[in-house]
């Protein structure tokens, strides 16, 4: 059962390690139950689809894991899908050339190929930070996504279908399932797996070692003369980040039956999977989960909508920099932007009147120096 | 013991450290202040020392060991600590945390996945130890790049000293404090240093401080040694004189 905790007089409780105020704790049972109920939902309205947010979920998971390097040791990098596909194709592998029929092996398997590929790839790239990392992991991942497209027997271009059981028929349990039924129930493993995930993670960064890499992002230099063999710690925290990709990865081509270069390994999907941690809020454990939620129904929204949906994720991404720098749920966190002026609204509702006017003002001077910079541009004066 | 013998270190044309043979603690809690005027090479030696950079000839010894080949991080488990003249500290971190980083660290606690942070009892008793002896008690929630800068030298050298070292190295401790907080910065040191036996080896450019807590004094010039001997070093020797002060131009 969950214990009270008082601390700085304020009311905590304390479960499995887990320590939160009353509204985070209800905001973490709301967020359970939201997860668990996403079937029923998607059943009531056209709009929302079970396939959209399980990817969503998917690949915010992968992003949970890349927050790991993103906001404690401050690397950037842009290759993770590369572990992603790693997982998703080990899977298709194992299910396809050595007839692994149990869920459960096949991801197993995915994690395994995951540790292996991040093991390596973090061997050799960080020797270097900044951009030469963030360059080496994207280069990396256009590796793997070349050899994905290239080998037959990974099936090329055309990707290739993983059937685990017999006639073709998806297998949990040992036992065929109805396509609907298979999606619901390898929905709610996803759900399973991200809470023991999202736990796990909670836990690696209330630990000394999350100390050891924060120490590592912080002041580089200052961590090595402090007795911390810095690429050694950094090193696990990327084979740590990558499991989770490869782990999204495996579950992926176990809900989806099939993988396809472009949507597990091309460098784009990379990109997403950083955007998303960035859109959710990598200053938090949930934010990239979000993240990958609302990224990738806007993506699915924007393609019915326009051809050039890649125009409204541009813009949400302009906005969150400029707006709201500490993504979705950093914002609506005590001293995010949103939690701020909900507060200020509450005390003086007339805030509003003045919010508008700044917003305007705001404009109108960008709106002014943009016209001068094309003046100076187009005529040489302004 | 820790030996310098003969390095030599140089950065193209110039070179910052000519031929230094120097020994430091042959005893304990021995308190030494390295002193020259600008580019004597003394952050180049103490570089040296602590492995943030490498010789190109000499060797450092640490008690009979040969330690050149050795990263930074291995000479800290090893027992030599230092600060840095530009505070290098962890910025967002409270003051708390920047210790209880440090110490966790030199209990090789920072492996621990699973544990709380602020769960190890003997660490945390540590850190309070150290938020006391350095007087940093009342700001010890405060975020680092918040503090005043006699502060934050004074957090740098906690967190030195919180690795528990046999060598503490500092690069000039008081530069950038008020005259006032100055002699709160080295008295503190001083007192912390004398007490747990460590042997100190302090780059100033303050010669009152250094006249007034200094065991022993080596003074350095264009790279090589220019003298090492007791504070009254700093009165009779002129030429030394005339290095550090412009005195008798």
């Amino acid at each position: 059962m969950p214990e009270r905790v008082e601390t700085d007089g304020e009311t905590r409780y304390r479960f499995l390690g887990v320590e939160a105020t009353r509204r985070e704790a209800v905001a973490l049972a709301l967020g359970v139950v939201a997860l668990f109920a996403v079937p029923d939902v998607t059943r009531l309205s056209d709009s929302l689809q079970l396939g959209v947010i399980h990817q969503g979920l998917l690949f915010g998971f992968a992003a949970v894991g890349l927050n790991l390097l993103l906001r404690h040791t401050k690397l950037t990098s842009f290759g993770h899908a590369a572990f992603f596909g790693t997982g998703a194709y080990a899977t298709a592998v194992l299910a396809k050339y050595a007839g692994l029929q149990s869920v459960g092996l096949l991801l197993l398997g995915a994690i395994a190929a995951a540790t292996v590929m991040a093991a390596l790839i973090g061997a050799l790239s960080l020797r270097h930070t900044g951009l030469y990392f963030a360059l080496l992991t994207l280069a990396f991942g256009q590796l793997l996504y070349a050899i994905a497209l290239g080998q037959s027997a990974l099936g090329g271009s055309d990707g290739m279908p993983i059937r685990p059981g017999p006639a073709n028929q998806p297998l949990l349990l040992g036992t065929t399932f109805e396509p609907a039924v298979y999606q619901i129930l390898t929905y709610y493993l996803t759900v399973a797996v991200i809470l023991v995930g999202l736990f796990v993670m909670y836990r690696i960064t209330q630990s000394p070692f999350r100390n050891a890499l924060d120490a590592i992002g912080q002041e580089r230099t200052r961590a090595r003369f402090i007795g911390l063999p810095v690429r050694r710690y950094v090193w696990a925290a990327f084979v740590i980040s990558g499991v989770y990709g490869g782990v999204a990865g495996g579950l992926y081509a176990v809900v989806r039956q099939y993988v396809r270069p472009e949507g597990t390994l091309f460098f784009l999907r990379s990109g997403d999977i950083l955007f998303m941690a960035i859109l959710g809020g990598f200053r938090t454990l949930v934010g990239p989960l979000i993240g990958g939620v609302v990224l990738i129904f806007l993506q699915d929204v924007g393609q019915d909508v326009t051809q050039y949906y890649e125009f409204l994720t541009g813009v949400v991404l302009l906005v969150l920099v400029y707006g709201f720098p500490r993504g979705i749920v950093g914002s609506f966190r005590s001293g995010g932007v949103v939690s701020e002026r909900l507060g200020q609204l509450r005390r003086e509702p007339s805030a509003v009147a003045d919010w508008a006017r700044s917003a305007v003002r705001t404009t109108e001077r960008k709106a002014v120096e943009s016209l001068s910079s094309l003046r100076i541009i187009l005529f040489g004066v302004d | 013991m820790l030996e310098a013998r003969n390095l030599r270190k140089s950065f193209g044309e110039l070179v910052a450290t000519d031929d230094v043979s120097l020994e430091f603690g042959r005893e304990d809690g021995e308190l030494v202040f390295i002193v020259g005027p600008n580019g004597a090479g003394k952050t180049t030696f103490v570089n040296l020392l602590t492995g943030f950079l490498s010789p190109d000839e000499g060797s450092i010894v640490l008690d009979g060991d040969d330690i050149t080949a050795m990263s930074a991080n291995e000479r800290v488990d090893a027992g030599i600590a230092r600060s840095f003249q530009v505070v290098k500290v962890f910025e967002e971190m409270t003051v708390r945390e920047n210790l209880r980083t440090v110490v966790l660290t030199e209990r090789g606690k920072t492996w621990s996945l699973f544990s709380m942070a602020d769960g190890h009892d003997d660490v945390e008793r540590t850190v309070d130890d150290l938020l006391s002896k350095f007087r940093l008690d009342d700001a010890a929630d405060t975020v680092a790049e918040e503090l005043p800068h006699g502060d934050r030298k004074l957090l740098d050298v906690a967190m030195s000293f919180g690795l528990d070292p046999d060598y503490l190295l500092l690069d000039e401790p008081t530069s950038g404090v008020s005259t006032r907080e100055k002699e709160y910065v080295i008295e503190t040191v001083v007192e912390v240093g004398r007490e747990a036996g460590v042997t100190t080896v302090t780059i100033e450019h303050d010669m009152d401080i250094v006249t007034e807590y200094a065991d022993r004094v080596v003074a350095l010039h264009q790279g090589a040694v220019h003298g090492v001997g007791p504070p009254t070093m700093l009165e009779t020797d002129d030429e030394l004189r005339r290095l550090l002060l412009g005195v008798g131009e």
